[in-house]
């Protein structure tokens, strides 16, 4: 107990280590309070026409499909098309009907959409000839912000691996590491004086973060919590990992750079893509797959997943641990 | 002079070998490379919409074969559940009606929409092409463009931070006060061998992810902008590094340059999320520069003028800040 306090008093003084704790919080209170942006646009169609080219009623059908943007001259409109940052598609009257224009790097689907735009004109398509049926979706990836704010989380509870393999590196660098070989205490007592400080900041900052950004009721408060404190203690294990492995801090840090992208890589490529079978049981791997998991299911209201993915984290955690004092164990034996 | 500056860039050099800098550096091109070939590619294809058509009396006899029939109400369902950006038509009531899961209300409109009309075809004159590129051309150029901008921004930043700050703790910069030396190639030599290593990496990811006729069409505008942005953050980690205490507190800095500079930047130059205030971002006048360079378009030469200032300015400031760091520690 007296290590673990000085432990804490060497962080309290060390002001790296609770800014990048803040760091989490403060992304998540700019993703709450600054506003969402609305990245629904992405997907959409934009459309650019000459100035006094198509009549109103024209320009008025168009923006049923997207926003129009007015150009002043062909040479801007031309511009505009080819700028490969966006996906305009240029409108002109040609005669009774329209034509368009595109760069020809577009996606298919914008393609398929200005090669047809002309025959829905002539069509008279959008008059309300037909009934719609509109059903709601079934997933909450409707906007990208859902993505968002589960990465922030993982950001967060991952600070508590980078605090402690900085610390481990550190104490390496400055010969500490050897004072603490010496020292009466088992390996056990080592690692969780080690995991605790990564691990109790990690998941205070991951709970403020949590507490900012979802909207949490009695009922998942419990998971959510069981999610946030599993992941984080995986997360200050795998600092303890990188520390062991890497011989300087430069070689530190270029593990923890490797290990934060395969961390939030891998459960944001697959909730894109929406990856199934044998690959989803494998990206189980990553700790941060079920957290991540775990966080998406609670926000969508399917419990049982969530529960699930807490045992699952929970495997993780008793499997690296159990890993870890084994590589310390026969460390300190050779 | 230039005896000094060779050993000084030797030892530069056997550094960066010696903390597996280089093979670092080999190792994110394989991994980009990589996922350039094998994964990027394949995410950023975007289908049409899929047209289901449900049409147990054979009513729409003009359709395109583009739609695609379906023998039951149940399979419409599966089919749109598993593929929510296509729509399903139902002509089983004799009217037309018209399925499909909420998106965007604007691509709503255009889904429904385009589906009827594939049910009564007609032709249209094909679309006006007037750029050069093909989709695939375009995303290879994208990603290699933002792949290295990364690359060069945060990797490069960091290796010269970590050799800084080694130098700094094994007392190099002060034997440098007593050295029959001119004070300045110490800067110099750092900041070539890092150029050197960023431009022959720039060399290698256009080559192998452009394609090798494209690559080497755009390589001499990719390399100067390579040069200016590679020397920037060469200065800027430099200044870090003598400024900052030790290296954890740089890697904060490290942090809020890679979340808070680099993220708006991606969005504002890639994808139609525009911000108004993206002009006053100087990390996005150096982006819009290095993807100007990879889609052969003309760069202002304002921003020329901008970005050499720029670096004189910088290189200026990290002189006078290792001056004083020199008449600190002799």
């Amino acid at each position: 107990m007296k290590g673990l306090k000085y432990q804490l008093k060497s962080v309290l003084r060390d002001k790296f280590c609770l800014m990048t704790f803040l760091l989490p919080i403060l992304v998540a209170v700019a993703l709450k309070f600054m506003g969402s942006i609305d990245m629904s646009s992405l997907g959409e169609l934009h459309f650019g026409v000459l100035e006094n080219d198509l009549p109103p009623q024209t320009v008025t059908w168009l923006e049923r499909y997207g926003p129009v943007t007015v150009y002043g001259t062909q040479e801007e409109l031309t511009a505009a098309i080819r700028e490969p940052s966006t996906n305009i598609i240029g409108v002109a009257a040609d005669g009774d009907s329209l034509k368009t224009a595109i760069s020809g790097d577009e996606l298919d689907v914008f393609q398929q959409a200005a090669a047809t735009l002309p025959a829905l004109y002539d069509q008279g398509a959008g008059t309300g000839q037909a009934e719609v049926q509109i059903l709601e979706r079934p997933d909450i990836l409707e906007n990208l912000q859902g993505i968002f704010i589960p990465a922030v989380l993982i950001v967060a509870m991952f600070m508590g691996c980078t605090f402690n393999a900085m610390n481990i590196i550190s104490e390496k660098e400055d010969g500490v590491a050897f004072v603490n070989e010496i020292l009466p205490m088992s390996p056990s007592q080592y690692i969780l004086q080690k995991v605790v400080v990564g691990f109790l900041f990690g998941s205070l900052s991951s709970i403020v973060t949590a507490c900012i950004c979802f909207r949490l009721t009695w009922q998942n408060i419990g998971v959510m919590l069981a999610l946030i404190l599993l992941s984080s203690f995986v997360a200050a294990l795998m600092g303890l990992f990188i520390g062991r492995f890497s011989e300087g801090l430069m070689i530190g840090v270029v593990y923890i750079k490797i290990i934060m992208l395969a961390f939030i890589a891998v459960p944001i490529v697959c909730a894109l893509i929406g990856v199934s079978g044998p690959l989803a049981i494998l990206c189980n791997v990553v700790p941060s797959q079920p957290a991540f998991e775990g966080m998406m299911a609670l926000s969508a209201g399917k419990m049982g997943t969530a529960v699930k993915d807490v045992g699952i984290l929970a495997i993780h955690c008793i499997a690296w641990f159990a890993l870890y004092a084994l590589i310390s164990a026969k460390g300190k034996k050779g | 002079m230039g005896k000094g500056f060779c050993s000084l860039f030797k030892k530069d050099c056997r550094m960066l070998a010696s903390g597996k800098f280089f093979l670092m550096a080999l190792g994110f091109l394989v991994l980009y490379t990589a996922y350039v070939n094998l994964g990027y590619l394949r995410f950023m294809e975007m289908e049409p919409y899929q047209v289901y058509l449900y049409d147990p009396a054979g009513t729409q006899t003009a359709k395109s074969p583009l739609v695609q029939t379906v023998p039951s109400m149940e399979e419409m369902d599966a089919a749109l559940l598993a593929d929510a950006n296509g729509v399903g038509l139902d002509a089983s009531a004799g009217d037309v009606q018209v399925v499909l899961y909420k998106g965007a209300e604007h691509i709503d409109n255009h889904r429904a929409d385009y589906a009827l009309s594939l049910l009564r075809p007609s032709t249209s004159p094909a679309p006006e092409v007037l750029g050069t590129y093909t989709p695939e051309q375009k995303a290879r150029r994208e990603i290699t463009c933002e792949l290295l901008f990364f690359e060069l921004a945060a990797v490069g930043f960091l290796g010269i931070a970590a050799v800084l700050f080694k130098e700094k703790g094994m007392g190099v910069i002060r034997l440098h006060a007593v050295l029959p030396l001119r004070k300045d190639l110490f800067l110099l030599s750092k900041l070539a061998v890092f150029l050197l290593s960023d431009l022959v990496f720039a060399v290698l990811l256009t080559l192998l992810n452009v394609g090798l006729a494209d690559g080497l069409a755009v390589l001499p505008a990719v390399l100067l902008q390579t040069a200016i942005l590679s020397l920037m953050m060469a200065l800027v980690g430099m200044l870090c590094a003598l400024l900052l205490k030790d290296f954890r507190q740089f890697t904060l800095a490290y942090l809020v340059i890679a979340i808070f500079a680099a993220t708006p930047v991606f969005l504002s130059a890639n994808t139609s999320v525009k911000f108004d205030w993206i002009g006053w971002h100087p990390f996005y006048h150096v982006y819009m520069g290095l993807k100007n360079a990879y889609f052969g378009a003309a760069i202002s030469p304002v921003y020329y003028a901008g970005a050499v200032s720029a670096v004189i300015l910088l290189f200026l400031a990290v002189q006078f800040v290792f001056h004083q760091e020199i008449a600190k520690e002799g």
